[in-house]
């Protein structure tokens, strides 16, 4: 046994992210296929061009998936997320071509995402009401708040902020893998730290003096956060708001989450696994586009998908254990 | 508490009875009924409440379901789909031999059940998340529902259906009937046999249920099963009370049926709760749609007081146990 400690920190730091992908490769393999499948019907997407398309129509989705798992390891879970993008559209359709400019939208954005979910993160951990209903209910009051903002779709971002964002460049690409990389550091501060404590153990990260609540609020806020910032990107690349188009997403936000192994009862999970899932329903339903299915049967095989995508690890894991 | 009443059975029962979750949901009920009925002309009529406890029934009859399923700690978003499947189904499966209707209702209501027993069978087998599995089974249903069906209503000429929609037997609606007696079922069910005592075992605490001997995989089964059959009975009034089904005409009753259940003080985190307080939870819901709808305000306003009342009352109701 050597003692020098100081020096194991940089061999430790690989091993244990391989530790943490263990579970995900199935995942990881299954998603490369898709992308394979989907390079050979569209090989367009080998190009800078086809690949930013590509990015960007992902990237709300994932940004939305990030939202649902950062609260499914507290042990959390919102179903407000759609209502939250919708909001976040019709803000920055209504204020960016106004007085306030786009930089003042994007602040308000910022600020009704971040006080969203401070709030309902506050309602759920302090009042001690069960997360599941409190954004069900807060679903119906951002919903509304969304259609006073804009009872119909219409406002207008300005053009070349619509480029800058969705245009033929991969910017999104770049704002994902900031996001990401922004997520990395803020696992490395004390509040990221107490994130998976929080969710694996409450009661026990308590004892042992981790903030819990504040880790659980600050999940809340920064999921509102992502959550606007996605209704922003929507809005940017229709180029208008409309007042429920972030329906979809609270339910594929969960389906994302759980496909990339993140689990309901909180600390289970990695990000990574939450982008490759969010990845593969993406890829999943291009893939379907491309295929010439009819929308009506894409509905029926991504049902059909994500019970097998989810249920054959389990199966697996059972089988091993016999 | 004094001695001598907490001595006596009967009187500990009545002030158990009166702290109660679904006591204190209908004092709600009650207290918001008379405050509306005093100032808003017509609220409360008989007329009126009538047809308010009928909207409530179609709510209460996939809270039935929906109650047993969350106690035995899961949850069904198939409940919309399901009670879709059976108002869009029951239409398309007339056929001349059936001249009562019977029939394409008791085969859709076994529809309803295998559909149910299907999300079951993957979340007891599979071991899929019930809020996946359920999710999932009602996108797949969606877009089967719009391929048998297409974009337009079906109407129904179905006697059966068009009796529980329109009938009143006694003066009462035959659609509240059928809630007394799915009522009398669920709660009978629940308190009063071994299979309810193995539901509420499940949720409180599955892998002990299950070294205990309870064959917790059937369990599940049975409790999805039966939230598909509640939803198919739903959906059956539903269509009888509106002539026509279409897709989407269950989607609302997903949320409506979990707030009935938790309004009515069943935990969310399922082992603990009653149907008894189901009931009122559906007629208050209903109730707060109501007085939205009287309150001449735009859509926005109205989602944002329906989200607000519920927030409020699940202060009431709706809290969980301190966890340290």
């Amino acid at each position: 046994m050597s003692l020098d400690l100081p020096m194991s920190e940089q061999p430790l730091y690989w091993p244990v992210q391989r530790r943490r992908s263990r579970g995900l490769w199935p995942l990881f393999c299954v998603v490369a296929a898709f992308l394979a499948a989907y390079a050979y019907l569209f090989p367009g997407l080998l190009s800078i061009g086809g690949l930013s398309k590509f990015t960007q129509s992902w990237f709300p989705l994932a940004l939305v998936s990030m939202a649902q798992a950062i609260l499914m390891l507290t042990g959390g879970i919102s179903l407000a997320i759609g209502a939250t993008v919708s909001l976040g559209a019709v803000i920055a359709a209504t204020t960016m071509a106004g007085p306030l400019g786009v930089s003042g939208g994007m602040a308000l954005v910022a600020a009704a995402g971040l006080g969203i979910g401070a709030v309902c993160g506050l309602i759920v951990v302090r009042l001690r009401l069960p997360a599941i209903i409190v954004t069900l209910a807060g679903s119906f009051i951002i919903g509304g708040a969304a259609l006073l903002i804009l009872p119909r779709p219409g406002g207008q971002i300005p053009g070349w902020f619509s480029d800058l964002l969705a245009g033929d460049t991969p910017v999104a690409a770049l704002l994902l893998a900031l996001v990401a990389l922004v997520w990395k550091f803020y696992l490395a501060t004390p509040l990221g730290l107490s994130l998976y404590a929080a969710g694996e153990n409450p009661v026990a990260a308590y004892r042992s003096g981790v903030p819990v609540d504040a880790a659980r609020i600050a999940a809340y806020a920064i999921s509102g956060l992502l959550s606007t910032g996605a209704g922003l990107y929507v809005a940017a690349q229709t180029g208008s708001g409309d007042p429920v188009i972030g329906q979809a997403f609270t339910l594929n936000s969960i389906a994302a989450a759980v496909l990339g192994g993140v689990g309901f009862l909180g600390g289970r999970g990695t990000m990574r696994g939450a982008l490759a899932g969010s990845l593969l329903l993406s890829l999943m339903i291009n893939v379907m586009f491309f295929l010439g299915l009819p929308p009506v049967a894409q509905y029926v095989a991504q049902g059909l998908i994500i019970i097998g995508a989810v249920a054959l690890p389990q199966i697996n894991a059972r089988g091993r254990q016999a | 508490m004094s001695d001598a009443a907490a001595s006596s059975p009967l009187a500990r029962r009545a002030i158990s009875v009166l702290r109660s979750g679904p006591f204190l949901t209908v004092l709600i009920v009650v207290a918001v009924w008379i405050a509306a009925g005093l100032t808003l002309a017509g609220f409360g009529s008989y007329g009126h409440l009538r047809y308010i406890l009928e909207l409530a029934a179609v709510i209460g009859l996939v809270a039935a379901g929906q109650t047993l399923v969350i106690i035995g700690g899961g949850i069904d978003l198939s409940v919309g789909a399901i009670l879709t499947v059976t108002a869009v189904g029951v239409p398309l499966l007339a056929w001349d031999a059936d001249t009562s209707g019977g029939i394409a209702v008791v085969a859709m209501l076994a529809v309803a059940a295998g559909i149910g027993f299907l999300n079951g069978l993957g979340i007891a087998l599979l071991r899929v998340h019930p809020m996946i599995m359920t999710l999932a089974m009602a996108t797949f249903l969606q877009g089967v529902l719009i391929i048998v069906a297409g974009g337009s209503a079906v109407s129904m000429h179905n006697p059966v259906v068009a009796w529980l929609g329109d009938a009143r037997p006694f003066g009462v609606p035959a659609g509240i009937l059928l809630w007394v007696v799915v009522s009398a079922a669920t709660l009978f069910v629940l308190h009063r046999t071994p299979f309810g005592a193995r539901v509420f075992a499940l949720g409180a605490n599955p892998l002990a249920t299950s070294l205990s001997g309870v064959d917790v995989n059937v369990t599940t089964m049975a409790i999805y099963a039966a939230s598909g059959l509640t939803a198919g009975l739903a959906g059956v009034l539903m269509l009888g009370m509106n002539g026509q089904g279409y897709v989407g005409i269950g989607d609302p009753y997903v949320l409506s049926s979990i707030a009935a259940v938790v309004l009515g003080g069943t935990s969310i985190l399922g082992g603990s709760g009653t149907y008894a307080g189901s009931i009122p939870g559906s007629a208050l819901l209903v109730t707060i749609t109501a007085l939205i709808t009287v309150v001449n305000a735009s859509a926005g306003w109205r989602s944002i007081l329906f989200g607000s009342l519920i927030l409020g009352l699940l202060l009431l109701s709706g809290r969980e146990a301190k966890s340290r």
